[in-house]
């Protein structure tokens, strides 16, 4: 044989030993991974112009199982499932979901919801309030992702096929925890014949809501297409979006192209240059809002030059707010203090300015600042966060001038970490950059979890231990449930200290969301208590 | 030719033996605990030491490494930190995806490279081998993100003759469902008759083809050119003129073939190359291969996931390394004594 044609013999047996290797066996794309649906679940039309294609950036689902979910996937969970409530940030209130009203104790430990009527599971099953029990019971006992939202719950009855009543073990405001992004779906738990965990993980849903899963192609551009749930309690009078796709696309200028061409409806994220082009499109409209992810300066209160507050309050001044949020060109918005606007507890007033002068002074009082003492001060942040790196060039760059020298040390957030809780105090830096957001729409996060004195650090890198704080903060979720002006107070209160007096953390600012989508989408609002979230069937599918 | 194939071998599974090693020791030492990565930033530390004790990170290193190796060899490449799925089973969806871009590819640029080397050789030093010279450098050295991106603008967006992004129209699988035997969906489409698929394909195909095969068309072209010269400075060209056969004759007929072998071994290394060039490609086209994967694997701190590609994308060099050296010591014997 000569030997070419050997080339020509070992590709063949190459091409078929590939082909053997990926064999499929004949299989239907999709086929696999999506489920069969039951017959209540018939796809409710199909026409190509109702149908609504999400963009994001990064895979769409990690975690199948409603119980344990806490990624991505929740901007496709809150199509397919449905909470007791819903948080609406422009009230501050919950709003009726699967329950159409609910009732609490005057202490708070008591909440009775009442369930709406007609509601179904897409199994076909009703949602009555044993199957709820049923469904956060079991999210109880699995224990994972944000699952602790419910701690506060003892005990919880279904007093009839709409009376769900809750127990707590201290006063906690249900209706806000049971509207929470994760962790508080009401599914159907005896959707499987077996395992639950496992059914779930192949791409099946139990849910409740306006959509349910069409097909789930993991890896694939088109990951995942939910179609409408012909059972629906709300009904499909006028116009819906009768199908929703999610189109994975990493590169932003890409997701820009395919909005322009029509392709696309919406784009989670452009950066500042595209987000302006959309703007001024025809065909595009944009929309922003400021999110519940807020990024925080902690200071270090217990070790180092900054347990002298001055010198704290002076760091907090050097700060430029307004030229880091116009060098943000959109993508963040001025901060007024620990709780971002649209929570209960967010207190206007306390928007932050740069005050040179007066850190200079302060730098004075401690024995410090020009002419003086040289001032050492570390910081870490995270690695390849373009806007927390303009935060530390406009910080050093202050300071220096200031005759305050800032060693800023870009880490991975878990080597930023492991410094920050490092059980050898001298080993942790002096100020800590990170961003927070709350599990549930509610401010309590940011206390509870960054000023709350630990035995062993968590999050509180400020390693703020104050037992009256403590004690106000271990307050908030009682008045929070029994008495909202009260708690509105507390918030302020402990805000104007942790801030002001304590001076533990600067709050440059809070980040925006920046969608663009098609002119045609009618009804599109924001909601930052569910990240990144659109509630397609609220939506109209315009001309 | 059998101590040879035993050496060449040998030395194969060394650099293989070498890269898993490497890829253990990259995984263990970048900062960044993969048990944080998999349990999330607000883990508690129950969570984190149950996450920890999952994957084994509470072991000594070398007894790491030895699990490391032994799941491997066992066919167990891991558990994706952001897919939950066994790497393994991600590799074999994405790779496939990727073979069949950088197999168009390939075919584009052998389709254009080869007659271009050709023209380039009879018209040597003349307009059209300039002009090919000129634009194989140009093919070689332009950066393949802004020519995809370049491509995607006019091509897609502006003139509106391409798809901008993806694989194949997605509404599709509802209306000619596609029954899948070797996973890339071009071939599944064309061997199964489900033409609307394979045309929705080839159409998509076309632009990330196109920019992959940017630096083969270039390579092939020179090397053709360069290879058919010689060829035809040699006596038995020689002889053909003498006998009355025009240039472009002796080329294409007596020339071609035997110039033909080292652009052949090219393109087993060519194709390993394509793989981690096509990345960048996958990921402004949506492409939905390896390089998707590996850029999802890199956002997210997907550590097993990324050692699981460097693995495969260094086997594959390895193998074609291997590919190529083998068959030359077909061709000839003389590297064999090498």
């Amino acid at each position: 044989m000569r030997w070419h044609k050997r080339l020509l013999a070992a590709g063949a047996v190459t091409a078929v030993t590939l082909t053997a290797a990926a064999c499929a066996g004949g299989k239907v794309r999709g086929a696999e991974d999506s489920p069969q649906p039951g017959s209540t679940t018939a796809p409710a039309g199909g026409a190509a112009d109702s149908t609504f294609v999400y963009v994001p950036n990064l895979d769409v689902v990690t975690d199948w199982d409603p119980a344990s979910s806490y990624s991505n996937e929740i901007i496709a969970m809150q199509n397919i499932y449905e909470s007791l409530t819903r948080y609406n940030p422009q009230t501050k209130k919950t709003e009726p979901r699967l329950a159409s009203s609910w009732t609490s104790s005057p202490d708070g430990k008591k909440w009775t919801f009442t369930l709406r009527e007609g509601a179904k599971f897409h199994t076909g099953k009703p949602v009555d309030a044993a199957a709820a029990k049923a469904a956060i019971e079991r999210t109880m006992k699995e224990g994972q992702g944000a699952a602790y939202i419910w701690g506060a719950v003892d005990k919880i009855e279904a007093k009839d096929a709409t009376t769900l009543e809750f127990t707590l073990k201290y006063p906690a405001p249900l209706d806000l925890i049971s509207s929470a992004g994760y962790a508080s779906y009401i599914y159907d738990t005896t959707a499987a014949s077996g395992d639950l965990k496992k059914w779930f993980g192949e791409g099946h849903d139990a849910g409740s809501g306006p959509y349910t899963i069409e097909s789930w192609q993991k890896g694939k551009e088109t990951e995942l297409t939910l179609t409408a749930f012909d059972g629906y309690w709300g009904g499909w009078n006028g116009p819906h979006y009768k199908k929703v796709a999610f189109r994975v696309t990493p590169e932003l200028t890409t997701a820009w192209q395919l909005l322009q061409r029509g392709e696309v409806t919406f784009v989670q994220r452009l950066n500042a240059q595209l987000f302006a082009q959309a703007g001024g499109t025809d065909t595009v409209q944009t929309s922003q809002t400021p999110s519940f992810q807020n990024l925080l300066v902690l200071l270090n209160t217990a070790d180092g030059p900054l347990k002298d507050v001055k010198l704290r309050q002076a760091v907090q001044k050097a700060i430029d707010y307004d030229g880091l949020v116009a060098a943000l060109k959109g993508s963040g918005v001025a901060a007024g203090g620990l709780v971002p606007e649209g929570l209960l507890g967010a207190a206007p007033g306390m928007t932050p300015k740069q005050d040179l002068a007066g850190a200079e002074a302060l730098l004075k009082e401690a024995g410090y600042g020009p002419g003086g003492k040289r001032l050492e001060l570390t910081l870490t942040y995270a690695q390849g966060d373009a806007d927390q790196e303009l935060l530390v060039t406009l910080l050093s760059s202050a300071l220096d001038k200031l005759g305050v020298t800032l060693s800023a040390k870009p880490l991975q957030w878990t080597t930023q970490w492991d410094q920050g809780k490092a059980k050898d105090p001298s080993k942790r830096q002096d100020i800590f950059v990170m961003y927070w957001f709350p599990d549930y729409a509610d401010a309590y996060s940011w206390f509870v979890n960054v000023f709350h004195g630990e035995k062993d650090v968590q999050f509180n890198l400020s390693y703020l231990k104050d037992e009256a704080v403590d004690k106000q903060i271990d307050e908030l979720p009682a008045l929070t449930a029994t008495d909202q002006a009260g708690a509105e107070k507390a918030y302020a209160d402990l805000q104007n200290k942790i801030i002001n007096e304590k001076a533990a953390v600067a709050v440059p600012y809070v980040q925006n969301y920046q969608r663009a989508f098609a002119k045609t989408v009618q009804g599109y609002v924001d909601n930052p208590a569910y990240p990144n979230v659109v509630f397609v069937y609220d939506l109209k599918p315009g001309a | 030719m059998p101590r040879y194939l035993i050496r060449r071998l040998g030395q194969a599974l060394l650099v293989v033996a070498g890269v898993i090693v490497l890829t253990f020791a990259v995984m263990r030492l970048v900062p960044g605990d993969p048990a944080v990565a998999y349990a999330g930033p607000k883990a508690t530390a129950a969570e984190l030491a149950e996450a920890r004790r999952r994957f084994g990170l509470d072991e000594p290193l070398p007894v790491q490494l030895w699990n490391y190796v032994r799941d491997l060899l066992g066919g167990d490449w891991g558990t994706s930190l952001h897919t939950r799925q066994p790497v393994r089973d991600d590799l074999l969806q994405a790779f496939p995806a990727s073979l069949e871009l950088v197999g168009a590819a390939l075919i584009i640029a052998l389709a254009a490279g080869i007659p271009l080397g050709i023209a380039a050789a009879r018209y040597k030093g003349r307009l059209p081998d300039l002009s090919v010279r000129l634009s194989s450098m140009l093919a070689v050295s332009v950066p393949v993100f802004w020519l995809a991106l370049a491509l995607q603008t006019v091509f897609a967006s502006g003139l509106g003759w391409f798809p901008v992004a993806g694989e194949y129209d997605a509404s599709l699988d509802r209306t000619s469902p596609l029954h899948l035997y070797t996973n890339i969906t071009a071939v599944d489409a064309l061997i199964t008759g489900n033409w609307p698929i394979l045309t929705s394909t080839l159409s998509h195909l076309v632009l990330p083809a196109l920019v992959i095969a940017a630096y083969p068309a270039g390579v092939v072209a020179q090397m053709t050119r360069a290879a058919l010269i010689e060829e035809s400075s040699r006596d038995h060209a020689r002889l053909e003129r003498a006998l009355g056969f025009g240039e472009t004759a002796v080329l294409t007929r007596f020339a071609l073939r035997p110039a033909l072998n080292p652009v052949l071994s090219l393109i087993a290394l060519v194709f390993a190359y394509s793989i981690v060039n096509g990345f960048l490609v996958e990921a402004v086209f949506n492409w939905p291969g390896l390089g998707r994967y590996a850029a999802d694997s890199i956002r997210s701190l997907d550590t097993p996931a990324i050692a699981g590609v460097t693995l495969l994308v260094a086997v594959l060099y390895v193998a074609a390394n291997l590919a190529v050296d083998l068959l030359q010591g077909v061709v000839d014997p003389r590297v064999r004594a090498r």
